[in-house]
């Protein structure tokens, strides 16, 4: 398992919008390792999402990488062209996405669309990727894969479609799958079932995945290492074992508090305050606002990652 | 729904669409001043004689019971007769629509051929010399009136160059007309091999065409450029770029998605230059159905006017049949 697949070493990307720099990502460092599952938990805005296009080379405009690298097959991403870019993406490094129905194109049925990825970074030709497009289908699930081939995206329940979007993803066996929330618009049933659907598939391939959301509870079931983050930053990275029994960070505490029905639990670990404003951040820890461990010290300087525990990194002055 | 069934329904409300617009077009020319029987008599006519004709003519009945007797001889196809050609309108028609449809036509294909690449190439590159040229063209072109450009190159090519033969008509005067069969010269010359005909209706085309063309390909142009850029900027194009499709695919799944709006915007043209390319019917003296109507206009020679009204809604309409097919064939969201 020390075999890395991908390392980010210092990633920094911001958006220069008009009313000032938003830096999304401040010096995210995070390794994956082969066939293991990495959940990154956060709330909206911390980051998550940037972190997953900046891997995929893909951040919209106006935002850019400013520093860092991205290592993958012992080269740095950022200086792919964009022909390499192409051919690795969807080959090497898969992304599934959330509401799936909304970004298959409409006019097409989806098998069409699927076949026309496998046949992009392949050189199977169109008979040949039908049938791996059908055995696709077959694999994550689909009832009647002949007749769902043919289905236009908006034929098709958001369960059906997010399973679409995970056999696009898997189609070409990639080495790192990105799963950013493709959970989160469907139901609890039908959430469990792909999740177990997924994480089968990844671990048959010996794929390696990073799975993006906001629900601690998921990360718990499927991921092998859990990365918090918080206003652009991981503030805490461990086996998720470790994680769950020693949690560090305060803001970790607030997540997992928020799980519990003890109401003085929940009361003891959170604070009202605003996230802070990506543009304006402030000198010092960006929780420091919300935290209910915060000393002055907090406010003054920039915290370092410090490692706790063999493998476990917490980004706090006061870890518990 | 099945296709049938759609065109079922659509050609249903087809009847009262061309009722209501006849109604409409019936009580409005109504309101255009000038007495046709003092226009046929001439200025020295007594009053006894006017109102003689008047009555011959029905004019001196309530106009609902003349819009009645209109609607009555319509349904008998009788479109009445203009006192200025003294020939039933009906066969005045087909004698020039197809002349200002194959006007049109032609002039509709020349736009296209310039709007949709144009339009595609800017939304594909919207930084460059080449696209700021295309985006000035588009401006321009929507502002230029038509007849003067249409002098401008008669000018050029015709007095100049002489490129191209006298804009009078469709054909040199020498030449006769190839055997009617649809009427329009291009058609009936390939069909019965008169290639003289051919040859001769082509060089006259050419220059009203271009000129049409030109100009409407301006909204043509802005509608690709504009539903091709919003279509690259789309969920499914990122999804597409994140799946690593090729640039040239993504550009092509775009563009199909655009089109349907860009059918839309041609079908519109289409109904609209019926009429609207009267003036350039005037500056090539092309003889056809919108020159037809302005001198029943200004002739109070209504029948001609009431006529040329209900041919292009006609032609409207199957028109916009037509686009909903083209919307049906290409989306599947249509055929729920």
């Amino acid at each position: 398992m020390s075999d890395v697949r991908l390392r980010v070493e210092n990633l920094h990307s911001y958006y220069f919008a008009h009313y000032g720099t938003v830096r999304a990502l401040r010096g995210v460092d995070l390794t994956l390792e082969a066939g293991s599952v990495l959940g990154v938990v956060g709330e909206s805005g911390s980051g998550k999402t940037t972190l997953a296009r900046s891997i995929m080379g893909l951040l919209p405009p106006p935002g850019r990488i400013v520093d860092g690298r991205i290592l993958f097959g012992g080269r740095d991403l950022r200086t792919l062209t964009p022909q390499e870019w192409q051919a690795l993406r969807g080959r090497d490094i898969a992304m599934i996405v959330p509401n799936p129905r909304g970004e298959l194109d409409p006019l097409l049925p989806v098998g069409e669309q699927l076949v026309a990825v496998i046949r992009a970074h392949t050189d199977k030709g169109h008979r040949e990727a039908r049938d791996l497009a059908l055995g696709m289908l077959r694999a994550v699930q689909i009832p009647d894969p002949e007749r769902r081939f043919r289905a236009y995206p908006h034929e098709l329940s958001g369960g059906m479609a997010q399973r679409v979007v995970i056999a696009i993803a898997l189609s070409c066996s990639p080495h790192i799958v990105i799963s950013d929330d493709a959970t989160s618009g469907l139901d609890v049933t039908v959430q469990a079932q792909i999740l177990s659907l997924l994480d089968d598939l990844v671990r048959q391939q010996a794929s390696s995945m990073i799975f993006i959301t906001r629900d601690l509870g998921v990360v718990a079931h499927v991921s092998d290492r859990v990365a918090i983050m918080y206003a652009g930053e991981i503030v805490e990275m461990a086996k998720t074992t470790e994680f769950f029994d020693h949690p560090a960070h305060p803001y970790s505490m607030m997540l997992l508090s928020a799980f519990t029905h003890d109401h003085a639990l929940r009361a003891r670990w959170t604070k009202e305050g605003d996230s802070p404003d990506l543009v304006r951040l402030p000198q010092g820890c960006p929780y420091a606002s919300r935290c209910v461990r915060a000393q002055p010290r907090c406010q003054a300087e920039r915290v370092p990652a410090v490692e706790v525990a063999p493998g476990h990194f917490v980004r706090c002055l006061y870890p518990l | 729904m099945t296709i049938f069934q759609y065109v079922a329904r659509r050609l249903a409300f087809i009847v009262p669409q061309l009722l209501g617009i006849v109604a409409v077009s019936f009580f409005l020319v109504s309101l255009i001043p000038g007495d046709p029987a003092v226009l046929m008599l001439g200025p020295l006519a007594s009053q006894d004689s006017i109102a003689k004709l008047h009555a011959s003519l029905g004019l001196n009945q309530p106009l609902a019971i003349r819009f009645l007797h209109y609607v009555w001889r319509l349904l008998h196809g009788d479109l009445g007769t203009s006192w200025q050609t003294q020939r039933p309108v009906l066969l005045d028609l087909l004698q020039r629509a197809p002349a200002t449809i194959e006007l049109v036509t032609y002039s509709l294909l020349v736009a296209i051929a310039v709007g949709i690449p144009l339009g595609v190439y800017t939304a594909v590159r919207t930084q460059g010399i080449p696209s700021k040229i295309a985006t000035m063209y588009g401006s321009v072109a929507g502002t230029i009136p038509d007849f003067w450009l249409g002098l401008v190159f008669i000018f050029i090519f015709y007095n100049r160059l002489h490129a191209v033969p006298a804009p009078t008509g469709r054909l040199d005067l020498a030449i006769p007309p190839p055997p009617t069969i649809t009427g329009f010269y291009t058609i009936d010359g390939l069909l019965t091999g008169d290639w003289t005909a051919l040859g001769s209706a082509l060089a006259h085309l050419a220059l009203p065409a271009l000129t049409l063309g030109l100009i409407n390909a301006g909204p043509i142009f802005a509608m690709t450029r504009s539903t091709v850029s919003r279509m690259l900027d789309s969920n499914f194009a990122a999804y597409a770029q994140l799946s690593g499709l090729p640039r040239s695919l993504i550009i092509m799944r775009a563009f199909r998605n655009a089109f349907p709006s860009i059918v839309t915007v041609i079908s519109v043209l289409y109904g609209f230059l019926i009429g609207g390319a009267v003036l350039i019917e005037f500056v090539f003296s092309w003889g056809g159905a919108g020159q037809y109507a302005v001198q029943g206009v200004l002739n109070a020679d209504i029948d001609p006017v009431l006529g040329f009204v209900l041919f292009s809604a006609i032609f409207s309409l199957v028109i916009y049949l037509a686009v909903d097919l083209i919307y049906f064939a290409l989306d599947p969201r249509v055929r729920r």
